[in-house]
C-alpha cells in the first residue's frame, strides 16, 4: 500500500505574513501544545524563518500573561 | 524621535483609576511633544497565570513616538506605580495605527447587548402584528 503524506506548508508563508504580532493570541495559541509548549516546526510545518519569529512572539506574549508558560501554574 | 509600543498590566482593583493614570502619562508626553499614534484599552482580561496573586488585569496598549528622555520618564512612572503589575516597551520601526486583534476581542463583549436589543425590537413588532390581526 502506497501511503502518501500530505506535504505540510508554512502557515505564515501561505498568508504572506512578514511579521508575527505578539498580541494575536488566537493565532499564537494554535502553535502551542496543550501543556503550553511551543510546537516544533517539524510538526506544524512552519518554515525556519517564521518559526524564529513565532517563538519570539510567543515568548513576549507569555511575559504579558497572554499565554501560559505551562499547564500547571501555581 | 523613535516609535515605541507600550503594554501595561494594571491591577484590577485600580481599574477605575485608569483614566486618571492615562491623563498623567499624557501630560508627560505632551510636555515632551511626544505623539500618540494608537491608544487601546482592552479592559480587564483573564491572565494566563497569576501575577502578584491576581488572576485578572486591566490591559492598556500605546503606540507612541518620543525621544529617550520621555521614555525614561515614562518607565520611571511605570516602575514606581504600584498599580502597574507589569509593563513592556518594544521599539517599532514605524507608527502602527490599525486596531490590534485583542482590541477587537474586547469590543465583542459590547455586541451581544446590541443583538439583545434587536431581539426586543423584533418581539415588539410581532406583538404589534398580532394586535393588528
Amino acid at each position: 500500500m502506497a501511503y502518501f503524506r500530505r506535504k505540510k506548508v508554512c502557515y505564515f508563508c501561505v498568508n504572506e505574513m512578514t511579521d508575527i504580532d505578539f498580541k494575536d493570541v488566537e493565532l499564537l495559541g494554535r502553535f502551542i501544545s496543550e501543556t503550553g509548549k511551543i510546537v516544533p516546526s517539524r510538526i506544524t510545518g512552519t518554515c525556519a524563518k517564521h518559526q524564529r519569529l513565532l517563538t519570539n512572539a510567543i515568548k513576549v506574549s507569555r511575559l504579558l500573561s497572554l499565554l501560559p508558560y505551562c499547564d500547571s501554574h501555581k | 524621535m523613535r516609535h515605541y509600543e507600550v503594554v501595561l498590566l494594571i491591577h484590577p482593583d485600580q481599574s477605575e483609576q485608569v483614566p486618571a493614570m492615562l491623563d498623567r502619562y499624557r501630560q508627560v508626553m505632551n510636555a515632551h511633544k511626544a505623539i500618540v499614534h494608537r491608544l487601546e484599552n482592552w479592559g480587564r482580561r483573564q491572565l494566563a497565570y497569576q501575577i502578584e496573586k491576581v488572576h485578572k488585569a486591566h490591559y492598556l496598549l500605546m503606540n507612541i513616538e518620543c525621544d529617550q528622555e520621555t521614555l525614561d520618564e515614562l518607565n520611571h512612572l511605570f516602575r514606581f506605580n504600584d498599580a502597574v503589575l507589569r509593563s513592556l516597551v518594544i521599539r517599532r520601526d514605524y507608527a502602527i495605527t490599525a486596531m490590534s486583534p485583542l482590541a477587537k476581542e474586547a469590543n465583542k463583549y459590547q455586541e451581544p447587548v446590541r443583538s439583545e436589543k434587536r431581539r426586543v425590537e423584533v418581539k415588539t413588532t410581532e406583538m404589534d402584528n398580532e394586535e393588528q390581526k
